[in-house]
């Protein structure tokens, strides 16, 4: 499969708070298309639609207007509980303050999004545990999140978004609450899941950051600003054979071809 | 769907265990209102079960002839608090007992009147003693052993008496008296018998046999001026045509008496009918106040829940975020919800048991827990989870994964 496969194209997405007079827009008429094994940098000031842009990309938001195909299939209008199984088998989000559930291990945690994709417990468990083994945290399995510093649950936070191999991950300042080691650390972790030929999206205000990018965007008042393609398409990571073997024991991918 | 379910049974279980305290009151909660439930239904079951085993004891051949004003069942329940059959007016007559007597079918007639008068004997006075006023034929159809001498006898002309066990020790001294004179309103009378100390309480219209003096009817309203029957005993010849021989008495009794309908026959079940209709409001009343309690219980497990929802606000939006669907959530919050209530209603279960099992200890009823109770208590809990469960776990299903996520507890 070439690396050149669209994954999500948005068409005139626009996002609408209010009517008449208190009008406002945190997306205004806005087209994405994003390819396979893109990574993804979103710049831009507070309030420029970039949390929007991302809740709308992983169907946690819905437009108020324009069309989005993800993966060939259109979910602009489809239904919230269609949105759901899509949320846990191809979106994988990770977030700022990691949004791990303090009631629930590790391994309970990372395999929250198998538990809706309705795999069964043992498959839970296993590819879970196959994860987390993948960010070194295999012996932190049975610890509760807050046994753990921030960097090691932003992992576990990683392991969780791509724990059901989804076609995007989506993070939002996944380095805003780590010191700058942890930052490299996770930022490391991210490379390495892109250099393995994933798709992701990211939104930081940390410039230095987009050396990791191989596109970087700049947002302003629900627009894009700039856009500017570090690497071409044609050099984008590839999906890696390690990758597809791991793959082949999952019920069901559909990245396999 | 199974592993998911499974999922949110161990999910409700973590959350409840989390929670201990909390989830034990609620439970409490939920416990009081089932095992309220429990011992008033217990109660009935065993009370009912007194009941028509006593109408068995009595008889199926028993025909009572009572006088009544209307058949309305309120008012029975309600002149019967209000007044003792004791002083009710009467419109039977002692004449009534000779007619039906005549009666074809008819194997032996007794009257009950019933007076409450002070008895003197020369070295006591007993005030208030109930004082049984009928015939001969009383021992057929309600069959009473005696310990000394013999019942009355209508052959015998003389005024003669029978007296309770405890009577014949209060009034006497001694438990045979047999062949002394009491005394009753002036009027003298031979003691010819001594019952038999009763070992069951028979509830027979108030009376209790022990503490009893039992005279003729005639005696009676000779020495008092005049006796109310509160009951004519009617024994059938045979079981299977008391029917219209109840018949046949009411017609007769209603031609006697000019037409006038101020009388009842009854037979049967109908014999403890104004008894146990009064029992029925009653026990009805406490279901009514068992279930009232059960509905706050109910409303203490919604309330937790609202809590439980609040405090887990941030963990919906996570669980919606990696792919929960709104129905996922509400299934989570609802299971819980009737984790806690059907952990209530066993509770309460065992709860209800115990209490009908103490009161088996201090009153003559038995406990009796059916099969039919045990439904009706887990129907009841899976109810009460699922009405008070279903608001909460509404509410969790229906908040926005990304106002959620920016919740913090």
């Amino acid at each position: 499969m070439s690396s050149n496969t669209t994954v999500i194209e948005l068409k005139g997405i626009t996002k609408r708070y209010g009517y008449g007079d208190t009008e406002s827009f945190a997306l205004k008429d806005f087209d994405l298309t994003v390819k396979r094994g893109e990574f993804i940098m979103i710049m831009g000031p507070s309030g420029c639609g970039k949390t929007t842009l991302l809740n709308t990309i992983g169907l946690l938001d819905r437009a108020t207007e324009g069309s989005y195909i993800l993966n060939g299939e259109d979910v602009a209008g489809i239904s919230s509980s269609r949105q759901s199984k899509l949320r846990a088998k191809k979106i994988g989000f990770i977030f700022q303050d990691f949004n791990l559930i303090s009631d629930l291990p590790v391994i309970d945690n990372v395999a929250l999004p198998l538990v809706y994709a309705g795999y069964s417990k043992t498959a839970q468990l296993k590819q879970a545990s196959s994860t987390l083994s993948r960010f070194h945290l295999q012996e932190r399995e049975y610890y509760m999140p807050h046994q753990l510093s921030g960097g090691q649950q932003q992992r576990v936070a990683i392991a969780r978004a791509i724990v059901s191999d989804p076609e995007i991950i989506l993070a939002d300042e996944p380095t805003g609450n780590l010191d700058s080691r942890s930052s490299h650390v996770v930022m490391e972790e991210l490379k390495a899941i892109h250099e393995e030929g994933n798709t992701i999206i990211m939104v930081t205000h940390n410039p230095s950051l987009t050396t990791y990018a191989t596109r970087v965007i700049n947002m302003l008042d629900g627009q894009i600003d700039t856009d500017v393609k570090t690497v071409s398409d044609q050099n984008l990571p590839k999906p890696v054979e390690e990758r597809t073997t791991v793959r082949r024991t999952r019920k069901k991918s559909g990245r396999k071809k | 769907m199974l592993a998911l379910t499974k999922t949110h049974i161990r999910l409700a279980r973590t959350a409840i265990k989390e929670n201990r305290t909390r989830s034990f009151l609620t439970c409490l909660g939920i416990a009081i209102g089932v095992a309220s439930i429990i011992l008033i239904l217990s109660l009935m079951g065993s009370i009912s079960r007194l009941v028509s085993n006593q109408v068995k004891s009595i008889g199926a051949d028993l025909i009572v002839v009572r006088p009544s004003t209307n058949k309305d069942v309120m008012n029975d329940i309600i002149s019967e608090f209000t007044s003792t059959n004791t002083y009710q007016k009467s419109n039977l007559v002692l004449s009534d007992v000779e007619t039906i007597a005549a009666i074809e079918g008819v194997s032996s007639v007794s009257p009950v009147g019933i007076a409450t008068s002070t008895v003197k004997t020369e070295k006591n006075t007993v005030e208030s003693v109930s004082i049984l006023g009928t015939n001969a034929n009383f021992t057929n159809i309600q069959p009473l052993s005696l310990r000394f001498g013999t019942f009355l006898n209508d052959n015998f002309e003389g005024n003669t008496a029978v007296v309770g066990h405890t009577m014949s020790l209060l009034l006497f001294n001694t438990n045979n008296p047999v062949g002394k004179t009491l005394t009753i309103q002036g009027k003298k009378f031979v003691v010819v018998g001594v019952l038999s100390e009763i070992e069951e309480s028979i509830n027979y219209n108030n009376v209790d046999f022990d503490n009893a003096v039992i005279l003729n009817a005639k005696s009676l309203a000779d020495a008092i001026g005049g006796i109310q029957i509160q009951q004519i005993n009617a024994k059938a010849s045979n079981t299977e045509g008391i029917e219209e021989i109840a018949e046949k008495i009411q017609k007769t009794l209603e031609e006697k008496k000019s037409g006038e309908k101020n009388f009842s026959v009854l037979y049967g079940d109908e014999i403890t009918h104004p008894a146990s209709a009064l029992f029925n409001i009653v026990s009805g009343m406490l279901a009514l106040v068992a279930g009232i309690s059960l509905i706050v219980g109910g409303i203490g497990v919604m309330n937790i829940m609202l809590v439980s929802v609040g405090e887990r606000t941030h963990e919906i939006g996570i669980r919606k975020a990696v792919g929960a669907s709104s129905r996922n959530i509400l299934m989570q919050f609802l299971l819980e919800a009737l984790m806690l209530s059907l952990m209530g209603g066993l509770l309460g279960l065992v709860l209800g048991y115990v209490l009908a099992l103490f009161l088996s200890a201090v009153t003559p009823f038995a406990p009796y827990v059916s099969w039919q109770i045990l439904v009706v208590t887990f129907v009841t809990s899976v109810g009460i989870g699922i009405v008070f469960g279903i608001y909460p776990a509404l509410k969790a299903a229906s908040r926005n994964p990304i106002e959620s996520l920016k919740h913090y507890r």
